[in-house]
């Protein structure tokens, strides 16, 4: 490396040193909760030995096993795991967080301290004859699980721990997924087609208009997320400005739906998201001589090929480069699907948020976090090698 | 355990970027409650007679009841909230978990002297809520619904229905409609076949619903006229009847349930100790008035009815005359059954 490289390198240390510890090493630490099954194996493993030759036939387990729960229920109090702890145990076996917390409680309050431990705790908490919660501690022995990543693939282990679908009622995480990809791409679609236009219109008009629709288009980015969501509502709702102009023109009877669809979503996406496609196309289009058309008007050519085989070819990479950009945000959208779609125009960040915020439910959101990103992963790959290809074809 | 500690100490430190100005309070006693008017409303109510009244500084903050954070904050030992208002089955699960200090008579007053259910080994009263069916009366002109039943009648009342996207309130409101007096909700909810009838109940009605998350969003839906109808908080609505003066009524004989957020202090805070001696102040009846007086939750004290004027009573969920009509959310059923109910209603709500 020469000197000025290295030089240049350190002047960017601070703002890397920062973005790997509080971006990338954050996040990472996140998406392994993904797998991570550390919480039930690291707070009861004496209870975990105890169970080590114990099947779930044998219904509940001995006073050997009782003593462990004791006392690795009273350690979890003292280190405040045991909220977590309930929490985990009730995502497998519904009804059991107030039983572990307080017998948890108890534990470190040293009420089981006479024995027979086994009698004074079913005595105090029967639910502890559950086999269930049982079946679940000794299955959950090791470190790391698949569970989360196949529940956000509609997928489960059996009881036989082969690999099925789980039942049709609880499959919507590969809808959800799918529908996510399908609403992006169609605002990246709509976004293109929209900005060639107005691109078009910003470089060839006269400066002081083409400086006129460059803030017009800008404008709109200044403004709040959030306000632009609302103003749809208010527009689009079914006594708002456009519905009671139709009806008042006497075009349509009673009001349309507008708002709370899929369609009232692609239109605030797309309001969103167009700045930047236009950006990026204009840019581009900002480059092209304008010789380039007219000699080939002048040569014969109808407008529509001059368009197609000499503007087009030349604006694409700009259309790719806004393409990648809004493609990869709406994957993220959140806050207008929650505001401006109804419940099947949800996409992934819902459940992500309903995940985290909802149920605590973690390990979900980590699952379904790592889903997105693989798909910007693929969707990044997809778009470079496109431009590959393109950028190679049009050189030879 | 060590990278779970780096973890939890990046998330502070992140949430106090998030510009939480907390940090700025030095020792003032930093109290989260639920946000927008109901924040307004303590604080004009209790909050600045107390401020006034001992001198001692304040901060505040807003959340949505995550507890999660409480957890984070002492395993990272950099607590920044004091005294929290949370749900009432958050609390039952916090408490037994160690995250909030036990209250002792002395903070209290005497136990027998608060309504059933207000008072819990970690925590006071902050507010008593009730989720009601409402209606906009300029929309619905001459006799308006008066049961859930009517709510899910849209051939006798056509238009949409403002719904609260999530299990709890909504399933509940189900089995009303179904049919089901509000003081055997639970008994039948605490069956698998009676969450299915639940589910069944809700399928008839899907198509004529309009789901709202935040209650702005819910009012903005019922004075725009997108819905005719819609479950909400009482209060919210009462407000928007007197203070934007809107046409709405609140059908409390159609059947309601009410829950009751409560104040507890975190443990291991480093204002523990004066936390503790501004719940004192605030289980004094007259204190505890000041925000009923304002906004139309019930408290905890029996007496701090005797601050309220009778006029104003009546909006209260805990008016004698709505009582026959109400029963309490199940604290105990929802710290457990949340999740999976929730789950089920999300993808419900899905398909």
């Amino acid at each position: 490396m020469k000197r000025h490289d290295f030089s240049m390198a350190l002047l960017t240390l601070p703002l890397v040193i920062f973005i790997a510890f509080v971006f990338v090493w954050p996040v990472a630490r996140f998406l392994t909760l993904g797998i991570d099954n550390s919480g039930i194996a690291q707070n009861l493993p004496r209870t975990i030995q105890s169970l080590s030759k114990w099947k779930p036939v044998d219904g509940v387990p001995g006073e050997t096993s009782f003593t462990a729960l004791i006392a690795d229920l009273a350690d979890a109090h003292a280190k405040q795991q045991d909220g977590i702890l309930a929490q985990l145990i009730n995502q497998r076996v519904v009804g059991s967080r107030i039983l572990v917390i307080k017998t948890a409680s108890a534990s470190a309050n040293g009420d089981f301290a006479k024995s027979p431990a086994k009698d004074t705790v079913l005595t105090a908490f029967p639910g502890w004859k559950n086999p269930d919660i049982w079946t679940v501690i000794a299955r959950e022995k090791t470190n790391f699980t698949d569970y989360y990543l196949l529940n956000s693939l509609d997928l489960q282990r059996s009881t036989e721990n082969n690999i099925e679908k789980v039942p049709p009622d609880n499959a919507v995480l590969l809808n959800v997924l799918g529908r996510t990809i399908w609403i992006s791409l169609v605002v990246t679609a709509l976004c293109a087609l929209l900005s060639l236009p107005l691109a078009q219109a910003i470089v060839s008009a006269p400066a002081i208009w083409s400086r006129v629709i460059f803030a017009l288009v800008l404008f709109p980015m200044w403004t709040s997320l959030l306000v632009r969501n609302i103003i749809w509502i208010i527009v689009l709702q079914k006594n708002g400005p456009i519905n009671s102009s139709l009806i008042s023109m006497g075009l349509i009877s009673s009001p349309f739906e507008m708002i709370y669809t899929r369609f009232s979503l692609y239109v605030a996406m797309l309001q969103i998201l167009l700045p930047i496609m236009v950006l990026s196309v204009t840019s581009v289009m900002k480059n092209i001589p304008p010789s380039y058309m007219k000699a080939a008007l002048s040569l014969g050519a109808p407008w529509h090929t001059a368009w197609r085989r000499i503007q087009l070819p030349l604006i694409l990479p700009g259309i790719f480069a806004g393409s990648a950009v809004v493609f990869v945000f709406s994957l993220g959208y959140y806050i207008t699907p929650m505001l401006v779609g109804g419940p099947t125009d949800q996409m992934v960040s819902s459940y992500i948020a309903f995940y985290t915020n909802k149920t605590l439910n973690w390990g979900m959101s980590a699952a379904l976090s790592i889903q997105l990103i693989l798909i910007l992963a693929i969707s990044a790959v997809l778009f470079l090698s496109a431009r590959a290809f393109f950028n190679r074809n049009t050189q030879t | 355990m060590k990278m779970k500690r780096y973890m939890i100490s990046v998330l502070a430190f992140l949430a106090v970027l998030g510009g939480s100005h907390s940090v700025f309070a030095g020792d003032a006693i930093t109290i989260v409650g639920w946000g927008g008017t109901w924040d307004k409303a303590y604080k004009e109510g209790v909050w600045d007679p107390y401020m006034k009244e001992t001198g001692k500084k304040l901060a505040f903050e807003e959340w949505e009841g995550e507890v999660a954070k409480v957890r984070a904050q002492i395993q990272s030992g950099n607590i920044t909230y004091d005294l929290v208002s949370v749900e009432g089955p958050a609390l039952e699960v916090g408490c037994a978990e160690g995250l909030f200090v036990k209250l002792t008579p002395e903070v209290t007053g005497d136990p027998s002297k608060y309504l059933p259910g207000t008072l819990g080994e970690c925590g006071v009263a902050s507010d008593t809520w009730a989720t009601i069916l409402t209606y906009n009366a300029d929309v619905i002109k001459g006799e308006g619904p008066k049961s859930w039943a009517d709510y899910w009648d849209v051939t006798k009342f056509p238009g949409k229905r403002g719904m609260y996207a999530q299990a709890q309130y909504t399933l509940e409101n189900a089995l009303m409609a179904d049919g089901v007096v509000p003081g055997d909700v639970y008994k039948v909810l605490r069956t698998k076949e009676g969450v299915d009838r639940a589910f069944a109940m809700l399928d008839k009605i899907k198509p004529n619903v309009v789901w709202w998350s935040s209650t702005t969003q819910g009012i903005q839906n019922l004075s725009s006229g997108e819905v005719v109808m819609s479950d909400q908080y009482n209060a919210r609505i009462t407000n928007e009847i007197l203070q934007e003066k809107k046409n709405y009524k609140i059908v409390w004989e159609a059947g309601f349930f009410y829950g009751t957020d409560m104040w507890a202090v975190v443990k291991g805070s480093p204002n523990e100790k004066s936390t503790l001696d501004l719940l004192k102040w605030f289980s004094v009846p007259e204190h505890q008035a000041g925000f009923s007086k304002l906004y139309a939750y019930g408290t905890g004290r029996i007496e701090a009815g005797d601050f309220i004027p009778a006029a104003w009573k009546a909006n209260l969920p805990t008016a004698p005359e709505h009582a026959k009509f109400s029963a309490t959310y199940d604290n105990a059923f929802w710290a457990e059954n949340k999740e999976a109910l929730e789950e089920r209603f999300k993808n419900w709500q899905a398909k």
